[in-house]
C-alpha cells in the first residue's frame, strides 16, 4: 500500500480488499431519483468484475461514484484502505491518477491527435504550467508510444482522433487510461457503441491489461454473454439495488429473468 | 402536475392581454379622432373616465377573459399548456362551457378562493363537469382545429394586428412623404454618384486628415479593440459558462456576475461608450478604440461562453477522471473544442468593429467616420460619396477575406 500525506487510513487491523463499497446510496437531486440504494461489495486486487443490469439500473452511477465523478449521497468507498469518500478535492485528484476510466462514447477530444489524447492521461502527474503550453516530459511521450503500441495503434500517432473507427477510438481511450499506470480500471459499457467483432477485440485488450499488469477491472456490460465470457465475477443491479453477486455460471434462467425482467431473452454476441 | 401555477399565470396573462388590447384600441381611437399635430400633446394618454366608466372597463375585461377561457383555450391557457376537458378527456360540450362560464363568475366573486383551496379541481370546474389538464404534446392528438378556428388563434391575430397598427401610428409612418419629398434627396444622390477622391492621399487642409489616413486609423482602431477584447473575453468566457463555472456556490456567484456583466455591457451601445470616453480621454481614435474594446469584451464574452456551454462534456469527464486539474481540463478538453468557433467569432467581430469604428466618430471617436460626418454637416455630398465608396470597398474586401478564412478553420 502506498502512503500519501493527507490520506486517511484505517489501522492495519485487517488486510482490506483492494476496493470496498459500503452502503453506497446515490439520490440525484434533479428528479429525486434513487439511482443506487445501499450497495455493498468488495473487489480483490487483480479481479475482473462485471456489472450488468438494464439501462437505468445504476451501473454508470456506481462506476462514477468510485472515482467521485458523481458525489455519493451516503455510504463509504475504500481503495487500498483509504476512504475515498472523505478525501478533499485535491487529494481525490491525486487518487484519480491511479484510476483509469474507459467510456461508452470514448470521450476523446475529436479535434486533437491520437498522441495528444493519450498524453492527456498523464496530466495529473505533471505540473500545470508546462502542460498548459503543451509540453510533456520526453519520458511521457515515449510512454505514450508504448501504450499505443500495446493497443496496436502505433501507426496512428499523429492522426486526428475523429479520423479513426469506433474500435480504434476506444483503443485510444484504453491507451489514455494505460498512461495513468492505473491500479484500477473502470469501464462504463466500453463496447456498447461497437459492433460484435470489434467488441471482442476491445474487450480482449482490457482483459490483457487485467491479466498481464494485474490491474483490477470493473466493467459494466450490456450483454450477459460478454459478461460471462470476460467476467471472473458478476454483480447485477436492478433499479439501483444489488440483486446478484457471484460467479458467471451461477446465473441460470431464473436469475436471468429476475435481473432482466420476464420478457427478456438471452442473446449471444459472437 | 401542479396546476396552481399555470392557472394563476394563464389568468394573469389573459387579463394582461385584454388590458393591452383595450388600451391599444383606445390609443388608436385617440390618435385617429382626438390627437392632432397642432396640439402637440403626448400620443399615449391615460383615458379620463368616471369611476363608473372604469368599473365598466374592468368588468368588460374580466368578462372577455372568462369568455375566452371558457370557450376554447384562451391565449394564456395555450401558452401555459393547459386546456379544459370533460369526463374521460372528451371535448367539453357547449352546455358545459356555458356552465363553466357562469360558475367562473362565482369563483371571481370569492377572489379565487376555490383555486387556492383545491388547485387540482376547484368547485367551479367540478360543478361544470370539467377539469383543467396539460395540453397533449403536438402531434399526439388525433386532430387539432386549424389556428383560425380557435379562440387563442384569433386572439393572437388580434394582438398582432393591434400591435402593428399602434406601431405604425406611433412611428409616424407616412409613405406619402417618401414620394412627395423625393426630389429633396436628389442633390444627395447626385453627389454620391459623382464621388470626389480629392483628399484620398492629400490631407484635407481643414480637417487635417486624408481619406486613407482615416481609413487606416479606423482599421487599426477596430483591430486593437478586437485583439484586446479577445484577450479579456477569452478567460472570462469560462467564468461565464454554466457547465464550467457554476459547480459550487462561489462558482454560481462568479457565473452570475460574469453573465450579468456581459449582458449589461452588451446592451449599452458603443456610441454611448464613445461619448463617455471622448470626455474621459479626449476626442480622437483612442476614445473610439476604448468604446469598441468595452463592447467587444461583452459581446465576444457572451458568444464565447455560450460556445463553451455547448461543448461535448465527454472529454471533460474523461480528463477529470484522470486527475487533471481545472486549468488542464480547460486547456485539453474545452479549448480544442471551441477554438475554431472562437476564431470565427473574433473575425466576425473585427468586421463589426470596423463598421462601428465609423459610427463612434459621430461622438468624437476619430477615424474615417470623422470625415464622413464632417462632410455631411457641410453638405459636401461628393466627398461623402468618396468616403462611402472607399469604405464600402474596404468592408467588402474584409468580408470576403474573413469569410474565406472562417471557412478554412471551422
Ligand atoms: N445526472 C443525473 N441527474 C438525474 N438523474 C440521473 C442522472 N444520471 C443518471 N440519472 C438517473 O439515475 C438512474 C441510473 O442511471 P445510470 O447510472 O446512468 O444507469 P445505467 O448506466 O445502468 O444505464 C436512471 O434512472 C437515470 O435516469
Ligand atoms: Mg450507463
Amino acid at each position: 500500500m502506498r502512503g500519501r500525506r493527507g490520506e486517511r487510513r484505517l489501522p492495519p487491523l485487517f488486510v482490506m480488499p483492494h476496493l470496498v463499497v459500503e452502503n453506497l446510496t446515490k439520490i440525484y437531486e434533479r428528479g429525486k431519483i434513487r439511482a443506487l440504494s445501499n450497495v455493498n461489495f468488495s473487489v480483490e486486487k487483480g479481479e475482473f468484475l462485471v456489472l450488468i443490469g438494464l439501462s437505468g439500473s445504476g451501473k454508470s452511477t456506481l462506476l462514477r461514484c468510485i472515482n467521485r465523478l458523481v458525489e455519493p449521497t451516503s455510504g463509504r468507498i475504500f481503495l487500498n484502505g483509504v476512504e475515498l469518500t472523505k478525501l478533499s478535492p485535491r487529494a481525490m485528484r491525486k487518487v484519480r491518477r491511479r484510476i483509469g476510466m474507459v467510456f461508452q462514447q470514448f470521450n476523446l477530444v475529436k479535434r486533437a491527435t491520437v498522441l495528444q489524447n493519450v498524453l492527456a492521461g498523464r496530466l495529473g502527474y505533471n505540473p500545470t504550467l508546462p502542460t498548459l503550453f503543451g509540453r510533456f516530459p520526453k519520458e511521457d511521450v515515449r510512454r505514450a508510444q508504448e501504450c499505443l503500441a500495446r493497443v496496436g495503434l502505433l501507426d496512428k500517432v499523429y492522426v486526428r482522433a475523429d479520423q479513426l473507427s469506433g474500435g480504434q477510438q476506444q483503443r485510444v481511450g484504453i491507451a489514455r487510461a494505460l498512461m495513468q499506470e492505473p491500479e484500477l480500471l473502470l469501464a462504463d459499457e466500453p463496447v456498447s457503441a461497437l459492433d460484435p467483432a470489434t467488441s471482442h477485440s476491445v474487450m480482449q485488450y482490457i482483459e490483457q491489461i487485467n491479466k498481464e499488469d494485474g490491474v483490477t477491472v470493473i466493467a459494466s456490460l450490456h450483454f450477459l454473454s460478454l459478461a460471462r465470457r470476460y467476467g471472473q465475477r458478476i454483480i447485477a443491479l436492478k433499479a439501483g439495488e444489488k440483486v446478484f453477486d457471484g460467479k458467471p455460471e451461477e446465473i441460470d434462467d431464473r436469475k436471468f429473468k429476475e435481473i432482466y425482467g420476464e420478457e427478456a431473452e438471452e442473446v449471444e454476441v459472437r | 402536475m401542479k396546476l396552481l401555477r399555470p392557472r394563476l399565470l394563464s389568468f394573469a396573462a389573459d387579463l394582461f392581454l385584454w388590458a393591452y388590447l383595450l388600451y391599444s384600441g383606445f390609443t388608436l381611437y385617440y390618435l385617429e379622432a382626438l390627437w392632432s399635430p397642432w396640439r402637440p400633446e403626448e400620443k399615449l394618454v391615460w383615458p379620463a373616465l368616471s369611476p363608473w366608466g372604469w368599473a365598466v372597463v374592468v368588468v368588460g375585461m374580466v368578462e372577455a377573459v372568462l369568455l375566452t377561457r371558457s370557450f376554447g383555450p384562451s391565449l394564456g391557457q395555450r401558452v401555459l399548456g393547459v386546456h379544459l376537458v370533460g369526463e374521460g378527456g372528451r371535448r367539453p360540450t357547449f352546455a358545459q362551457r356555458l356552465a363553466y362560464f357562469g360558475f367562473s363568475h362565482l369563483e371571481i366573486l370569492v377572489l379565487g378562493a376555490g383555486v387556492w383551496l383545491n388547485p387540482q379541481n376547484p368547485w367551479h370546474e367540478r360543478w361544470a363537469g370539467l377539469r383543467l389538464e396539460p395540453l397533449p404534446p403536438l402531434g399526439s392528438e388525433a386532430r387539432r382545429p386549424p389556428w383560425y378556428r380557435t379562440a387563442y388563434g384569433l386572439t393572437a391575430l388580434l394582438l398582432i394586428a393591434a400591435t402593428l397598427a399602434v406601431g405604425w401610428r406611433l412611428t409616424e409612418v407616412d409613405l406619402q412623404k417618401l414620394v412627395r419629398f423625393a426630389p429633396k434627396s436628389l442633390r444627395i444622390w447626385r453627389g454620391l454618384t459623382n464621388p470626389s477622391f480629392e483628399y484620398l492621399f492629400r490631407p484635407d487642409p481643414r480637417i487635417k486628415l486624408s481619406f486613407l489616413d482615416g481609413l487606416v486609423q479606423s482599421l487599426y482602431m477596430a483591430l486593437l479593440a478586437t485583439v484586446a477584447g479577445i484577450v479579456v473575453a477569452f478567460p472570462l468566457s469560462f467564468a461565464g459558462a454554466r457547465n464550467i463555472a457554476a459547480r459550487s456556490p462561489f462558482g454560481w456567484l462568479l457565473y452570475s456576475l460574469t453573465r450579468g456583466f456581459f449582458n449589461v455591457f452588451r446592451a449599452v451601445e458603443s456610441v454611448f461608450w464613445a461619448s463617455i470616453f471622448a470626455i474621459w480621454v479626449g476626442f480622437g481614435p483612442f476614445a473610439g478604440s476604448m468604446a469598441l474594446f468595452i463592447h467587444t469584451i461583452a459581446a465576444l464574452g457572451k458568444l464565447f461562453s455560450e460556445q463553451v456551454e455547448h461543448i461535448d462534456p465527454g472529454p471533460v469527464e474523461a480528463l477529470t477522471a484522470t486527475g487533471a486539474n481545472l486549468l488542464q481540463i480547460l486547456r485539453y478538453a474545452v479549448v480544442p473544442q471551441v477554438i475554431p468557433q472562437f476564431l470565427a467569432f473574433s473575425l466576425y467581430r473585427w468586421d463589426i468593429n470596423l463598421r462601428m469604428a465609423t459610427v463612434v466618430a459621430l461622438v468624437g471617436g476619430g477615424g474615417i467616420g470623422q470625415l464622413l460626418f464632417e462632410y455631411k454637416d457641410d453638405l459636401q455630398w461628393n466627398l461623402v460619396g468618396g468616403v462611402i465608396i472607399l469604405f464600402m470597398v474596404t468592408v467588402w474586401i474584409m468580408d470576403y477575406v474573413s469569410g474565406w478564412v472562417r471557412e478554412k478553420i471551422v
